[in-house]
């Protein structure tokens, strides 16, 4: 059987769906920031991109190559929504689909497609209309195809916007000789870095080399990895997409300051309020974890620290009380602009304690949940996190909580 | 820019293939004509569900928002260039 693998990806996404939303937009820089008055930008439109102005830029760099760019704030739910719209049309084709992101879908065809869908490049000129009737007509997508996952995000990604390309046997080595590493999925920065010593800018020449010279630069592991990519085959990575855990190994949630931070309570009052979204989450999906991780990041530096239990644990005042411990392994020598926790190590919590005191907290655990699960996160919190801004759930553009989000 | 407004409005419409399309509202006794549904997003609000219509009235775009479970209107924002 011949494996054809499609990769779905939305223009621009973002940006894409406010001015799909609003026709004042379009046609015009955007930059999408987080919320008012943050200044990274989350996404730009493609009219931004073409002035320069890119994914990860500030709004005062912006702002320097085109005053005028207008700012809106993220709109998550809308993003979120026509995700799983977008999901419903994959699922339609095929049923062996994967959400990559939010805005990208890999749709394996090679069981249906020798009847259903023989010319794979239609398939796909079919997949972009289908997207433009449901989310509207200014949603653009480019369609990658390919004999496996690596093919088809590459043909995506070089693919022209808004059109679908095929890599073939004819078209493969052309290809692979001409891109350049920031378009293969799973070659970052840094390997990148390391293969410009040896004057590698395009994964062609990769085949130059053997596994043994590439591992004295990059190890056995990448080496291997390299190798694979030089030749147009799947990588370790994208190959696990095929056998998706049967739930989430790990639950985190950071969030940026809008500045500095070295008030004792107010430190805790934000780890307090990013603890109750990690415990929400965790126990909607009937898990419990026993790693416990902090991050907390100053302008130069960085704390972290975590800890390894030998018990489970799925209650809020119990995971707090963990990272305050940890909190106080920190020397306090710098203010903090960015926060991040971390619950790991989850199973299924199909094994209840017959401790009391455990039963306790688990009654006031449940009727929390039932009421904000009924009017609302936070609609009831603890008083310690009224002190500040509540921080509410959002969903990330990688969409590393999949299995939450779209209920895989 | 968006200007938040939330305040409660009248909506009229139509079922057009299984789907509510609002068709006009009211608000603050001026009825606007809808002439185009641009994006409409499904959300939860703890287990409230609602729908939030993004639509054009003349030159204006108005984010309006139904309430699933008390049946209610708001617009919530409009489009100040």
């Amino acid at each position: 059987m011949k494996t054809t693998i499609l990769h779905v990806d939305i223009n621009s996404y973002f940006a894409t769906i406010l001015q799909q939303e609003n026709p004042h937009l379009r046609h015009k820089p955007v930059g999408v920031i987080k919320d008012e008055g943050r200044t990274c930008l989350i996404a730009t439109s493609k009219e931004a991109k073409q002035l320069g102005i890119g994914t990860g830029s500030n709004v005062y760099e912006a702002r320097e190559i085109f005053p005028e760019i207008i700012l809106i704030p993220a709109s998550f739910d809308r993003y979120l929504d026509a995700t799983k719209k977008l999901k419903k049309i994959f699922e339609s084709i095929s049923p062996d689909v994967y959400i990559y992101s939010l805005d990208e879908a890999f749709i394996n065809i090679s069981h249906c497609q020798k009847f259903i869908y023989p010319q794979a490049e239609q398939l796909g000129q079919q997949i972009q209309q289908k997207i433009k009737q449901e989310l509207g007509s200014w949603v653009t997508a480019n369609v990658g195809i390919g004999n496996n996952r690596l093919l088809a995000k590459i043909a995506s990604e070089i693919a022209a916007k808004g059109s679908v390309l095929e890599i073939n046997q004819d078209n493969l080595d052309g290809i692979l000789a001409s891109i350049e590493f920031k378009d293969v999925c799973g070659v970052g920065y840094q390997l990148t870095k390391k293969l410009q010593r040896l004057n590698v800018t395009h994964p062609y020449q990769l085949r130059f080399f053997t596994a043994e010279e590439l591992g004295v630069l990059v190890g056995p592991f990448w080496a291997n990895e390299l190798l694979k990519i030089a030749y147009g085959q799947e990588p370790h990575l994208l190959t696990l997409l095929e056998k998706p855990s049967s739930h989430m190994k790990s639950i985190g949630r950071s969030i940026t300051g809008f500045r500095l931070y070295d008030r004792e309570d107010e430190i805790k009052s934000i780890l307090f309020n990013l603890c109750s979204e990690v415990i929400d989450k965790t126990r909607k999906m009937k898990l419990a974890g026993r790693q416990i991780t902090i991050n907390l990041y100053g302008q130069n530096q960085a704390f972290h620290d975590h800890i390894t239990l030998k018990y489970f644990i799925e209650h809020l005042d119990e995971m707090f009380i963990w990272v305050k411990k940890l909190y106080q392994h920190w020397n306090k020598d710098f203010k903090i602009i960015k926060f991040a926790i971390r619950l790991s190590l989850l199973e299924p919590n199909d094994q209840k304690p017959l401790l009391p005191s455990w039963h306790k907290q688990e009654k006031i655990q449940t009727a929390l949940d039932k009421i904000n699960a009924k009017y609302g996160l936070f609609t009831l919190h603890p008083a310690s996190i009224m002190k500040q801004h509540l921080i509410r759930p959002e969903v990330t553009g990688f969409l590393g909580d999949r299995d939450y989000q779209l209920g895989n | 820019m968006y200007q938040k407004i939330d305040q409660k409005i009248w909506v009229a419409g139509v079922y057009k293939n299984s789907s509510f399309q609002p068709t006009k509202f009211k608000w603050q006794d001026r009825e606007l004509k809808i002439t185009e549904v641009t994006l409409h997003s499904d959300f939860k609000d703890g287990q409230v569900k609602k729908r939030c219509y993004s639509v054009i009235s003349g030159q204006e775009v108005y984010r309006l928002e139904f309430n699933r479970e008390n049946e209610t209107w708001y617009l919530r924002e409009i489009w100040v260039d």
